[in-house]
Parts: C-alpha cells; structure tokens; sequence
C-alpha cells in the first residue's frame, strides 16, 4: 500500500466512521494535530460535496446557482450553508391539507436517501407520516418547533443516531487524558430524565436511544418525568396558534379532525401532570438514592428539580460519579448566579458537564474544564460577519455567528448557520490540554441579544408550548 | 458614542439638563434626553382650569397660527428641522433620501386649506367652535361642543409625518397635549415645537405642548403619569408591545385610543392580464404599493392576491406579473424607495428556503438585498408573511375571491384593489372580516388625513362631546309631574 492509498483510506474513515478512526476514544479525539486534522477535515469535505452534490437536489441546485463544483479550502463552503428556514421551507398547508405525499417529495431533496417509494397513503398527521418514513426509510426524522406556524423536519438518519449515542456515552463517561476503560465504553445506569417519555422533537427522539444505550438493556432503568410523549401534531398546531395570534387570526384556526378527537386523552395527561411530578420525584430521592445515573436536561429545569429538592431538604442524591449533563439557552430564565452549585448540592456529584450544539449538527460540542466548548475533530466551525454571512478570520479571536460544517452527517447536507454569537479564539491553545478548536463559553442566541421574539420554542419551553395547546383545545367546542 | 440629544420641551420651555443615555434601535450609536423621572411631575397641567385660555382663540387665529409654522416649517431654513434630520439618519431606518422627502411634505400639511378641510370632516367646524344646537322629539334643545381633552400621544416614528399629525390633531381640537417623542424619529416633534417657540413662545398652543422622551414601559414615569387626574386619553400608535403596555393603565377616565399594528393586503382581479399595456400599469401600481418607504409602513403591500387561477396558466400570468412587479420596484425613484439599509436576516434566510423550494415558490431578485417577489406556486402565501419588509412581497394566486376574504381579519388595515369594478364589489363584505381602509391599487401609502383612520375617527375620539340641554318644563314632560299609570 502507498503513502496516498493509506491516507485516502484513512480519510474515509475518518469521515464515514470518525468513532473508530479515533479508538472510541474522546482524548484521541482531541489529541490531534491541527495541520492534521485540517488536511483530513479538508479532504473528507470536499469528498462529501461531490457525494451530496449528486444525492441532494436542493445542495445540487444551489452548488449550480453559485457555480461552485469544488470545495477545496474551508471558506469554499460558505456560500453553501444552509440557514435553519432550509428545513421549514415546505408550505405549512401541505400538513393541514395532509399531502404527506408532497411533504416526503420535499423532503425527498433535502436528503440524500431516495424517499420515492414511501407510501403515505391514508397518513394521518405527522407523528404517524414520520413514523411512516422510520419504517420505509433509513431516516430517523427529528423536528423542532418554532412559532412561524411550521415546524422544522431535520432528515436525520438511524445509523447517524447510533453513532450519536455512542459519542455521547464516549463524551460523558470518559476523561479527557485517560483511554477508555470497558466500563466507560459499555456503562450501565439509571436513566434520570426530567422529561416527556417520548417524541419527535430532537431533544425527546433520543430518549429511546439512551433507553437503550445507556440501561445494558434494561429499560426499567429509565425514569422519565411523563410517562407519555409529546405528540407532534399538537406541537404543530401549538405552533400555529402562536403565529394565528400574532396575525389576529385566532378565531380561524381549524384544529384537525383526528386530533380534535384525541382532546380528552390530552387533558387526562395535562391533569396528571402534578401527580406525575410526585412520582417522579419519590422515585428519584428512594428508589434511586446513592446510585450511579445518567441524568440531563436543560439549566432550568434541572435547577428547578435541585431547588423544589433541596426545600424538601434531600441533598447529595445521586452517586457522585453520576453523569450529569445540562445545557440549553438562557432565554427567558432568570437563575440566580450560584445555580450550578445549587444542582451540584441537590445531585450530590462530583462533576456536571456542559454540552452546546444544534439539532442541525451530529453530535454536542463538550464543554472542558476551562468552560470551552470544544469541537468535535468532524465539525468544521466557522464565524461568521453576522450581517453578511460572510467568513470573519480563522485567525486571532473572532466573534459572530456561529456556522459548522459537519462531515458525519450523511443523511443531510452539514453545512448549516446557526442563530447564536460565539467567540473563537483560533490561536488559543486551551490549557485544559485538548489540541481542538473550541467555542469561548459565553454563547448567545442574536434574537435573545437583541431583544426580539425567537422564532423557536426551546426544548425548554416544551412542556409550557403542550399545555398551551391543550388549554387551546378545552377552550374549543369540538 | 451620542450622536443627539432629544431635549425636553416644556410647554414653551427647551430643557437639556440632567442627561441620560439611551441606546437607539439601530446600530450601536446612543443619544441623549433628560431624565425624566426628575421632570415627571411638571408634565401634566396643574389644573383643567388652565385650558380655558385655549377657548379665548378663534378658530381663525389657529389656521392663521398653523399657517405661519406651516411657513416656518422650511427644511432649508430651519434649523430644528435639520437638526431633527440628522438625528433620524442616525436613529431611523430610512436612507436619506427619503427622510429628507417626508419633510418637504410638513408645510403644505399646515396649509390653511388644508387644515380647515381636516377640522371640519372629521370633527366639525361648529362644534369645535361653539354649542351646536338642535331640538330632539321630546321638545328639549340640545347643544352639543366638541372640547379638547388632556392627551398623551405616543406617535409612530416611521417618518416624520406622524408627529407633525399629531400637533395638527391637537391643536385643532384645542387639547393640551403631552408627546412621547418615538425612539426612531426623536427631534421631529420638537422640531415643530420649537418653531412654534421661535413664532411666539407666550402663544397658548406653545404652552399646551410638551415633547419629551423616556423609554416606553419606564414605570418611573408612567405610573405616575397615566393618570386620570393628569391625562384624559391615550393615543397610541405603534407595535403590539407599546400598545399592549399602555392598556395596564386604562381605567375609568383613562381611554385608550389605540392605532394599533396593522397589516394591509392587496387583491388584483382577473383584467389585470387584459393586455400587456394594463399588466404593466397595474404591476407599477403593485410595485408602488410595495416599496413606498422600503415598505416600513403598515400601509404597504405585503401580500399581494392575484385573481389569475392556479392551473398552469394562471400561475403562468401570476409568474409573469411576479416580473413585471420587480422589475417596476427595482425603477422606483430613490425619494419613494431603495434597497433597505438594514434588511432583515430571518426574512432572507427565509426567502433562500423560498428559493430552494421550486415546487411550491419562485423567487424573483432578493440575491442582492434589493428586494424580491415570491411568487406562490399554489393559492397560499409563504408561512413567513408576517415578517415580510425591506420590500418584499409574495404574490399569491387564487381561483376566487373566498380565499382572499378568509386572510381578511381584525389585523387588516389597508387593501389595495385593481380594478374599481372588483372593489366596488368587494366593499360591502370585506368590512365584515375586518378590511378597514380599501383604495385604488397604487394608492395605498398615499394616505388621506382628512378621512377616519383604522375604521375609527381619532380626532373625533380626542374630544370631549359635552351635552348642553334646556328643557322647558312647558314642552318637556317633567318627570315629578308624572302620574302613577
């Protein structure tokens, strides 16, 4: 084998399965030289263009438009970023209207597998049209909320969701500067997870994952604060109500048929809710008590649950090499600065670590023991100018908006744009001793900073968006 | 950085003292005002009393007062007004041009003419000006005045026009009036005020103006302000947020006179596509209605329903429009509109979806920031059509007119129709789904003073209708002289 036939094959590896390329091991991950991994990262983008070029009409369109047929320096792929609108574009009538036929067309040229053969025959609404396209297809389809009357479809993909629960399992149970152990590669825990069971928001979709993933099998260890999942029409018509309201629309808006006689199941689950969170919390302060878990969620709830915890005077709950993960913007939520000791106290462990990314892309960026977000060897990070969307710099400290190329994801195009204003500062080498680039901790979203509505329902805010559908419809004559 | 200061105008008296900063909403740069939390209470009139030196005026020497600021209100010689100029470039939207264009239109606002035609159609001349009498079935004689009120107005800052309106509004009711200067046209008000200062500072109309600015929702302020013992009616302008705040206030001789968000539509019949000639014309017109002031205003064309089909040759002619339509805004004059300064960034990630998503939409332009036409490839507007700005429109094709009707709401202000046939048959009903102004296509940001304003009649709203009655006990039954029945 040649010098060239060894490094080409090891490119492809590193951009068709980095987990192994790097020993499933998060040090080797962050271990790399930067020549070395931005000549690979260069390689495996430019290989994954020409690959998507010919699978993903909208990326083939585009590429033609602007004339670009290859991607050679980093900045080649600027023009090709994808904004979050990309995954919201189809008409919002298409659902009312339930032409999932024409929704799985149009999503058909936002990925590069062939969706032309699914049936969506008699599809009745969303939920049921993705769990269509999980049977039929490789794709494992999230969606994200927003409050323009659609809601985002990300055409994510079953092997992609694989390897994304490994990384976390390698992210959270490794040590940076250790290899892994057996028992950090394959851990077993409870699963604490202060949320809805289930749903095809990307923040609920991976709760099956961890189910599996992190339990050795046992799906008794998983403990969710609503037994039930979220249900994606509801969130969609959530989500029209918003935008019904800001155009004084309300009293048009029609709710769905089959949706409408789901009402009273939805009001049982909403009334349950209190009785639910008793539960919940009963089970995490006996049955759990001492143990080891995994346990995730956004800043505020899981202050919430420390704080409504440390009232009832329990404390130290958990076994203190638990895996505790928390992350999510602060839009909207005011905690008070000790928030992070006030969680520890509660939980009890030893350490709670910090994760950023978007749904967009194939995995979190993690946080280190310097509070900076370091990016993961197959994201390519890029900051932006944010009025022109033009590419600030790769060198000194740069602040914009935040843009990646991501090479592992293969289902869609991985360049996206984000909405959040991060710092770079690309000559640092980061003292916590991974050689990676990283994000400087303080992250914003530019609508948060500049005071203006989101156009997006947080996962946060998930729980406030389902009850205020539910209110919705008890309001309605059905 | 500050680039101006908004003094506060006090009933004749300029005050800059006790400055604080403020962040404008474009851009990074700050400016400047008094705090008003040390200047709250001096706002309101001391006592009702005080407005009686307004009914010592005839109706006369207040056209002839409006008519000499109409005169004074000359760009190119007077110095508040640019000095007000130069502090809307730094704090408004609107590129030069434009602002510098809605301050030549101040001095014929004021004229004589036109003043008198405002007071008498949408109040009344006789009852502005004394007792109107007449005598009702039961014999008592009724007399009926119109009298100004405490108001506070919170005006719109999209030009300078809404503040001069204002002070026009006021002056003619005989009001003393409070203006809450608006952040993104903050010297246009005092500008005028201090012409009139300049004209005659003892005048009773200066001395029942004051200008300041503070920032909306400072309860430091407001609480004590929006009172009904200092302020008997609110006008306010603007964003659901500004208005939505104000109502906290409303109570029982505290009335709110909303001129609330609006949104406009535009509707175009089947004759548009008669021949090339009228297709032009009408997509001028189109183009007009969109890019007036960059679209800024609620007035503007946003949505655009095209009677044209949805079989392929409807889409064809709506297509073919959609070009004719650009192609027109790009020509507008540089005085009317431009390429936004600051176009929105979610709207334009939005229309490159749009772009993307051939099966349902065509994007015309919008590759520069200068504008675009999204051509709906089905009878529905694009899911972002409440952000629609910077000029940028969608056209939507429709089989019939129910489609149009049902976009129709409460929120909707403006409707431009093509051709009159059409609106006249549309003006019966679509009042009933909430259209509140309908006008001929072209015509939309061409605004009348003198007719109602957002389906209600403001300067009527501003006054007070007292009652005056005599009753002759001779003529009108006594109620202690009725027999039980």
């Amino acid at each position: 084998m040649t010098a060239t036939e060894k490094t080409a094959r090891s490119v492809i590896e590193f951009m068709d399965d980095p987990i192994s390329f790097f020993g499933q091991s998060f040090t080797q991950m962050h271990s790399i030289s930067r020549d070395e991994l931005e000549a690979m990262q260069r390689e495996a983008m430019g290989i994954r263009f020409q690959q998507h070029c010919e699978s993903i009409e909208m990326l083939r369109k585009l590429a033609d438009r602007l004339g670009i047929t290859a991607l050679n320096e980093f900045n080649d792929v600027t023009p090709l970023f994808f904004s979050h609108t990309a995954f919201k574009s189809y008409p919002g009538a298409l659902v009312d209207k339930k032409r999932f036929d024409l929704m799985t067309k149009w999503l058909d040229k936002l990925t590069s597998y062939d969706l032309s053969d699914v049936d969506t025959t008699g599809c009745a609404g969303i939920d049921d049209w993705i769990d269509r396209l999980d049977e039929q297809t490789p794709l494992e389809v999230i969606t994200s909320s927003g409050t323009t009357g659609t809601i985002s479809i990300l055409p994510k993909d079953k092997r992609g969701a694989r390897d994304g629960m490994t990384l976390w399992k390698i992210c959270l149970f490794q040590t940076f500067g250790k290899e892994p152990t057996e028992a950090e590669l394959n851990p077993v825990v409870d699963v604490v997870w202060p949320n809805f069971a289930n749903g095809k928001l990307g923040h609920l979709r991976i709760a099956n994952m961890i189910k599996r993933g992190f339990t050795g099998g046992d799906e008794s260890k998983f403990h969710a604060l609503y037994p039930f999942a979220v249900d994606t029409d509801l969130m969609f018509l959530a989500s029209k109500m918003r935008a019904a309201a800001s155009r004084g629309e309300l009293d048009r808006l029609e709710i769905d048929p089959v949706l409408a006689a789901r009402k009273d199941e939805f009001i049982a689950m909403q009334a349950r809710q209190a009785q639910d969170l008793d539960a919940f919390f009963t089970r995490m302060t006996e049955q759990l008590r001492g143990k080891r878990v995994f346990m995730t969620s956004a800043f505020h709830l899981m202050y919430d649950i420390a704080k409504a915890g440390l009232d009832r005077g329990v404390r130290n709950v958990f076994a203190p090499d638990s895996a505790i993960l928390t992350g999510g913007g602060m839009k909207g939520v005011v905690l008070p600065d000790d928030f992070m000791e006030v969680i520890k106290d509660f939980l009890g462990v030893d350490r709670i670590q910090v994760g950023y990314g978007f749904s967009e892309s194939s995995t979190f960026h993690w946080g280190c023991s310097e509070g900076r977000y370091h990016v993961a060897p197959w994201v390519i990070p890029f900051v932006l100018d944010p009025e022109t969307s033009e590419p600030l710099p790769r060198t000194g400290v740069q602040t914009g908006r935040a843009a990646v190329y991501d090479i592992l994801l293969r289902a869609h195009w991985g360049g996206v744009i984000s909405g959040d204003e991060v710092t770079i500062n690309w000559d640092l080498q980061c003292p916590c001793g991974q050689s990676s680039v990283a994000f400087e901790k303080d992250i914003m979203r530019y609508s948060e900073k500049r005071g203006i509505e989101d156009d997006r329902i947080t996962c946060a805010a998930t729980h406030e968006v389902h009850n205020e559908a539910v209110n919705f419809m008890k309001g309605v004559d059905l | 950085m500050i680039a101006y200061t908004v003094p506060l105008f006090l009933r004749g008296r300029v005050i800059s003292d006790d400055l604080v900063p403020f962040d404008t909403r474009v851009g990074a740069a700050q400016f400047q005002a008094p705090d008003m939390s040390k200047y709250v209470e001096r706002l309101p009139l001391k006592s009702p009393a005080e407005m009686s030196d307004l009914y010592d005026l005839s109706f006369d020497e207040i056209l002839d007062v409006l008519e000499a600021l109409g005169d004074a209100l000359d760009f190119d010689t007077n110095t508040h007004l640019q000095e007000a100029y130069e502090a809307s470039l730094v704090a408004n939207v609107l590129p030069p041009a434009m602002t510098h264009n809605s301050y030549r239109i101040l001095r014929p606002l004021f004229s004589r003419d036109n003043v008198y035609e405002i007071a008498d159609s949408q109040v009344g001349l006789d009852y502005l000006n004394g007792w109107v009498s007449h005598t009702l079935r039961d014999g008592r004689e009724l007399r009926v005045r119109a009298f100004g009120s405490r108001v506070l107005h919170i005006p719109a800052g999209n030009g300078g026009l809404v503040s001069a309106v204002t002070i026009l509004r006021s002056v003619i009711t005989r009001s003393d009036v409070i203006i809450k200067a608006p952040s993104n046209d903050p010297l246009t008000a005092v500008a005028i005020a201090r012409t009139m200062v300049d004209l005659d500072p003892d005048h009773p109309l200066t001395k029942h103006l004051s200008v300041a600015y503070w920032k909306g929702g400072d309860l430091a302020v407001e609480e004590i302000l929006y009172q009904p013992q200092h302020i008997e009616k609110i006008v306010a302008w603007g964003g659901l947020a500004s208005v939505k705040h104000v109502t906290r206030y409303i109570q029982p001789g505290l009335e709110l006179i909303a001129l609330d968000p609006k949104r406009s539509a535009t509707i175009i019949g089947h004759e548009a596509f008669d021949d090339e000639a009228t297709m032009r014309e009408v997509a001028r017109r189109a183009a007009t209605d969109i890019g007036v002031a960059n679209q800024e205003g609620c007035a503007n064309a946003r949505v655009i329903y095209v009677l044209s089909g949805t079989d392929a040759d409807g889409l064809a002619q709506a297509n073919r429009l959609g070009e004719l339509i650009y192609q027109e805004l790009m020509s507008l004059p540089a005085v009317i509109s431009t390429p936004p300064r600051y176009p929105n960034r979610e709207l334009l990630d939005h229309l490159e979806a749009s772009r993307m998503t051939e099966d349902f939409y065509r994007v015309i332009g919008g590759e520069q920031c200068e504008g675009a036409i999204v051509v709906s490839q089905f009878d529905e507007p694009v899911d972002y059509s409440p952000m629609l700005s910077g000029r940028v429109a969608n056209i939507v094709p429709v089989d019939s007119i129910d489609k149009v009707t049902a976009a129709v709401n409460a929120y909707t202000q403006t409707i431009g129709i093509y051709p009159e046939s059409l609106k006249r048959r549309l003006r019966d009903t679509l009042p009933l789904f909430g259209a509140q102004r309908l006008t001929s296509l072209g015509y939309a940001c061409n605004v009348a003073i003198a007719a109602p304003q957002d389906a209600i009649e403001p300067i009527r709203r501003m006054c007070k209708w007292v009652v005056d009655e005599e009753c002759d006990a001779g003529v009108v039954i006594p109620l202690w002289r009725l027999t039980p029945a």
